[in-house]
Order: structure tokens, then sequence, then C-alpha cells
């Protein structure tokens, strides 16, 4: 039922199923929408299964007996769920947010230094970022043109993107242009970066194929708000025209005729931008012309999509996590307990030596903190099975991040590992914790604002699939 | 699952197009998202039997823009400090040269960090992945032949030691300059009974002439 595991558990499902089960998972994935009780699905699923098969026959029971009926029941259960909504909505949230606000922050922080790293007084100079594009391909746009001012452009698109992502206006946009941003300045530069870079790089991309803006999100605002005008004046059905966002499109598309013209972009870039853009143009025509069938359709396929990228956002933490810590296994500091003690010894991780040589000076602290990283680095993945075991390594996780943003001096490595690690975080705690952040926020608002959460809770009680599939939709 | 109220249209009654579409859907993100765990899977496991065999069609595949590197300070972490220094030929109002004393880059980028919540990049990764990428192309010898054009890890940090040690210097125009690397092992921990050798090693580069017009000038328009 929760958040970390559903995004995982399908995993197997869909594959072995997808090809040879068509006609049987067309139909389950019809089923659940139907009948609303998230309930009704495990009931409904060995109908589907075909009861035909004789269990119980034998007098030695045979241990695999169920087996084909519950794989049945599994696949045709999984299919239900990946088409049946976007899964882990509060989860999508806290990424979008937690890797946007990481961005953000590093920005302005490096505002100072923003040319020397990846401007024009950069010591990676234009020619050698050339050369090394033009080997390996990466996305650039800074390197489209060599002035000054086309570069405080491209940083400034990074920033309010970044912004803008965060608050998640014009959601599926904003993503798009935030991965650009990122993709933009670390290609431009790649020595200058870190760890933390590595983590936001590959997060922008998958963000682009999240709805991420279901929950926690202006996006979410205004279709609460559209929701309700709707109901109100009984119109039903189709969507209103949307000038903000058709002038949004046209602008977007503007940029990328010019890109293409100019002749900037890669074969693969331009396919997945031109597609990108032309999907919203038919998203926005068919919400408004043809809300039945082509509206729910479209609305699966996106919920499809979205689960695709939590899943491989889910995995790529365990990578993560894995590759870091079946490394450190064969190192032997590792091995003997004074790994740390390194660490807190190199000037370049060293911004407070007191605290550092202080902490370094303790062995047996040093042999505990060195063990249990590559204890839980390593076994991570592996609670993913058990909700409670996982929840506490969750937390030992995060705070050792905290620890490593003020003791290594990687803050924005240890905030992009954080929001890494949040999309593991329950969606009880994850509710709660909105609530208490938009309280204070929500306080001046005019009753008729604060009413407008207020459908949420009922709809999520029944499993945080239900998040607002209407509100939704609005987001492309 | 769908608890909105009003006129949604209920997906079971998908039309046979509108399933297949949906059953597609399923079908081509299913394999996509596995095809690209798989990938970068073999990408960050260690050298195996799967990666060496379809090693060109991993690489095509992560690079650039999936490429991922977790070993954070694993299989051991880093137990030397390293420090890049320069120094600089300068030639003098009267026409001689002079060379000056060594600088230590990193030792500046160092002070600027301590007691800094919010190190810069410019500060904490700058210099450390450029010597990084330069000692990663180049054999551990002092190296004696010049830096050619085309060798981007050298050009770029001495591209760093021109730019930090200025146009000008002790009274002179730089001309050249060179850097060195200086290696001092973290002593052990005390308690560990092991004993290493923490004295200072260097590892000198050739010199590089600074270019006529500073990288990054010609941009300033």
């Amino acid at each position: 039922m929760s958040d970390p595991r559903t995004p995982a558990a399908p995993a197997e499902d869909p594959e072995p199923a997808a090809e040879p089960n068509t006609a049987a998972e067309a139909g389950a994935s019809a089923e659940p929408s139907a009948q609303a009780p998230a309930a009704a699905e495990p009931a409904l699923a060995p109908a589907l299964a075909g009861g035909s098969h004789a269990q119980d026959a034998g007098p030695a029971p045979f241990p695999f007996a169920g087996l084909g009926r519950s794989l049945d029941r599994g696949v045709s259960r999984g299919l239900a769920m990946v088409t049946g909504s976007a899964l882990g909505p509060y989860q999508a949230a806290v990424i979008r947010i937690g890797f946007s606000l990481t961005w953000l922050l590093f920005l302005l922080r490096e505002w100072p230094h923003r040319s020397e790293l990846y401007g024009p007084d950069s010591p990676w100079t234009v020619a050698l970022a050339k050369r090394l594009v033009a080997g390996n391909h990466a996305f650039t746009a800074v390197l489209w043109n060599d002035s000054r001012g086309w570069f405080e452009l491209v940083y400034a698109v990074a920033v309010v993107s970044s912004a803008l992502l965060m608050v998640g206006w014009r959601t599926r946009t904003s993503s798009v242009l935030f991965m650009l941003g990122v993709l933009s300045l670390q290609n431009r530069s790649v020595f200058m970066g870190d760890g933390g870079d590595n983590v936001i790089h590959l997060m922008a991309i998958y963000l682009v194929f999240t709805r991420c803006g279901q929950v926690w999100s202006l996006d979410r605002r205004r279709a609460a708000k559209a929701e309700a005008e709707e109901a109100a004046t009984g119109a039903g059905g189709s969507a209103g025209s949307d000038p903000v966002g058709i002038a949004l499109w046209v602008v977007m598309g503007a940029a990328l005729v010019a890109a293409t013209v100019a002749g900037k972009l890669a074969t693969e870039w331009k396919v997945g931008l031109w597609a990108g853009l032309l999907v919203q143009a038919v998203w926005w025509a068919v919400r408004r012309y043809a809300p039945g069938e082509p509206r729910t359709v479209l609305n699966t396929m996106a919920d499809i999509i979205h689960n695709g990228a939590m899943l491989v956002v889910v995995v790529e933490v365990c990578l993560i996590y894995s590759t870091a810590g079946w490394y450190k296994i064969q190192g032997s500091r590792w091995e003997d307990g004074t790994a740390l003690y390194y660490p807190l010894h190199l000037d370049d991780f060293t911004p407070w030596p007191s605290l550092s040589h202080a902490l370094a000076g303790n062995a047996l602290m040093v042999m505990l903190i060195t063990y249990g990283t590559v204890m839980v680095q390593v076994a991570f993945p592996f609670t993913l099975f058990n909700r409670k075991v996982k929840n506490v390594l969750l937390v030992a996780m995060m705070l050792e991040h905290a620890s490593i943003a003020i003791v290594l001096g990687l803050p924005f490595f240890s905030l992009a590992m954080i929001a890494a690690d949040a999309v593991f975080l329950p969606t009880g705690f994850l509710r709660w914790l909105g609530e208490q952040v938009a309280r204070p926020l929500r306080r001046p608002a005019p009753p008729a604002l604060a009413a407008v959460p207020g459908p949420r809770p009922a709809d999520t009680g029944a499993g945080q699939a239900a998040a607002g599939q209407s509100a939704t939709e609005a987001v492309t | 699952m769908q608890s909105e109220q009003g006129p949604s249209p209920q997906a079971a009654t998908l039309s046979l197009p509108a399933r297949i579409a949906v059953a597609v859907t399923v079908g081509v993100v299913a394999v996509g998202a596995l095809l690209h765990l798989g990938m970068v899977f073999l990408h960050v496991a260690p050298s195996n039997t799967l990666s060496k065999e379809h090693a060109s069609a991993v690489s095509d595949y992560v690079y650039p823009e999936f490429e991922q590197n977790w070993k954070l300070f694993a299989p051991d972490p880093l137990q030397q400090n390293v420090h890049v220094q320069a120094r600089a030929e300068v030639r003098k109002p009267d026409g001689s040269t002079e060379t000056t004393g060594w600088v230590d880059l990193t030792a500046m980028d160092v002070a600027d960090m301590r007691h800094n919540p919010l190190p810069s990049h410019s500060q904490q990764n700058e210099l450390r992945r450029a010597w990084g990428y330069y000692s990663d192309n180049h054999s551990d010898q002092n190296q004696t032949t010049p830096i050619s054009a085309n060798d981007l890890s050298g050009t770029y940090l001495n591209t760093i030691l021109a730019k930090r040690l200025g146009t000008r210097l002790n009274g002179g125009t730089v001309v050249r300059v060179q850097g060195r690397a200086a290696t001092t092992t973290v002593a052990r921990p005390s308690w560990s009974g092991e004993s290493v050798d923490t004295t200072t090693q260097y590892r000198e580069l050739p010199w590089w002439t600074v270019p006529t017009a500073p990288a990054g000038q010609e941009n300033a328009s």
C-alpha cells in the first residue's frame, strides 16, 4: 500500500506480462478504475485469471500448487496498479522540490563564481569545452554562443526554472527547462562537479517523465480551483482554453524552432524535444475537445510513464548505495575500521579542522561510523522489503548525510542525497510534513482557499493511488 | 481508483484500440525502464562477463548523459593531501627574466574554505579535479616533454595555474608557468600501530608558455 515499495514492486510485473498477456492486461487495467474501491481489486483478479485450476487435489500438497494462480493474480494486480494511477504522488513531489531546491541554492551560492565555473572566465575554456563536447556529444546550450550575454541568459533560465519547478508552476514544462539548465551548465564544465552534481544530473532527466506536480504545487492549486468552478457552474467535461498554457507553449515552440533552424540540436534531442512539444499540444486539444475516452487513454499513458520513471528513480538510488557500499567492502581501510579517519584529515574536506580532528581522534567512534556506513549502504536496498527496517535505515542515512554536509563541507552533495533518500519516505509521514509546512502559510488565506485541500485526506485514505486524478490531468 | 466526482469517463468502457494503446504503453515503458536500468547497472558494476561482452553498447548508451560514479571514498578513501603549486617565469621591464617562488594554490583554496559552511565548487573541486584529470592522463614520472595544445588535461591545469597567478607577478609579465603537485601522505591513526613516510613528495610538470591572449578574454564581448 505504501510508497517506496509501490513503485518497486511492480518492477517484475510488467515485464513478463507485457507481451503475452496483452488482452488480459488491457482488461485488468480497465477494471479497477471502474470498481472504485481499491479493495475490490484483489477480489476481481482471480476471476480474470480463470478459476479452472484443479487445486487441493492430491493428498500431499504440492508446495507450489497456488503458484500459477497467485502469479496471475500478482501480475494483474500489478498491472492494475501501474495503469490505475500515478503512484507515489508525494514521493514524486518531495524529490521534485528537493532536487530543484538543491540546484537553486547551489546556483545562487555560486552566483559570484558563475563565470569562473561555467562561463567565459572559466579555465575550462570555451575552446577546451567545445573539443570535449565535440567528442562526447553532451548537451550544453551554453556553448551555442560565445558571448557573455548568452551565458548569463542560460544561467538565469537555470535559476528561474529551478524556482518554477520547486513551486510546481507548469510542472512539466518547468521540469524540461530545469533539465536543460542542469545539463547545459554541468556539461559545459564537467570537471567542476562532484557526486552531488551527478545525482542532480540524472534526476533532472528522470523527473521530466514523472507527474511530479500532482501535489504540493501551483498546478495542483490551479486544477483544484478549476474543479471547484466546474462543480459550481455544472459545466462538465472539457477543460478551459488555458491562455497561459498556450502562451507558454508558443514561447517554447519558438525557442525550439530557433534552436532547430540554427542547427544546434543533436538528432536525439531534436526528436525528444519536438515530440514533447507535440504531445503537449495533443494533450491540450484532447482535454478541451475530447474529454471522453481519448482523455482517459492519455491520462493512463502519462500515469504509466510516471510509474516507469519512479521505478527508475528508486532503483537508481539503490544502485548508488549498492555501488558505494560494495566497492567499500573491498577496501582495506573500510575493513580495518579506520576509513573515516582519512577524509577527516584531507584539506579539501575539513572546513572545521578542530571538529574533524576531534572526531578522527576517537578510535571507537571512527570504527563504528566506518562499519555502520558500509553496513547501511550495502543493506539498504534489501530493507525495502521491510517497511520498519527501511525507515530506520532511512533516518540513519539522512542523519549521516546531514553530518557530511557540515563536517566534510559538502552541503549541496548532502542535500541532493537527502532529496534522493526522500523518495523512500512513507506517504503518511510526507503528508504530515506537508501539513506542518503548509499550516502557517495557509492561515491568512480566505476560507475558500483553505477548503481546497479538503477532499484530499478522504481520497488518499484509500491509498495514495487516488491522489487527485483530475488535478493531475491539468498537469501535462 | 478514480475517486474524483464529476463526469470522469470510466476506463472500463475503453474500446479495443484504447486498450491496445494502453497495453503498448505498458510494454514500451517496461522494456525502456528495464533496458535503462540494465545499462546503468552494467556501467556501475565492476567489469564482468556481460559488461565486457557489451562494452561498446553500454558506453554508447550511458555516455554522456547517464554517466555516473558512486565509488565515493571507495574502495579506499584518499590518504594523501595533494597540493597543487605553481611558479612563473616573468619578464622584467629591463628585458631580464626571473623565476618566482612556488605558490601553494591549494592552500589558498583551503584557507578560503576554512570555517565556510558553503564552500564553492571553484575552491573545492576546480584544482582538485583538474589535477585528477591530469594525473589520470599522464604517467607518474616528472615530464619534460612540453604539453601540446591537443592535451586537454594539461592545457586545462596550466590554464588554471596561469589564471590564478595572474598576468603580472614580482614586477614583471608572466611568460611561462610551471606546476607541481606536493603530495603528503596522511599520518596513520595513532592507535593503528602503522607508520608511513609523511614527507612531502613533489612531481613537477613541464613549463607551459602562457598564450598571449589569455583564454576567456576574447569572449568578453
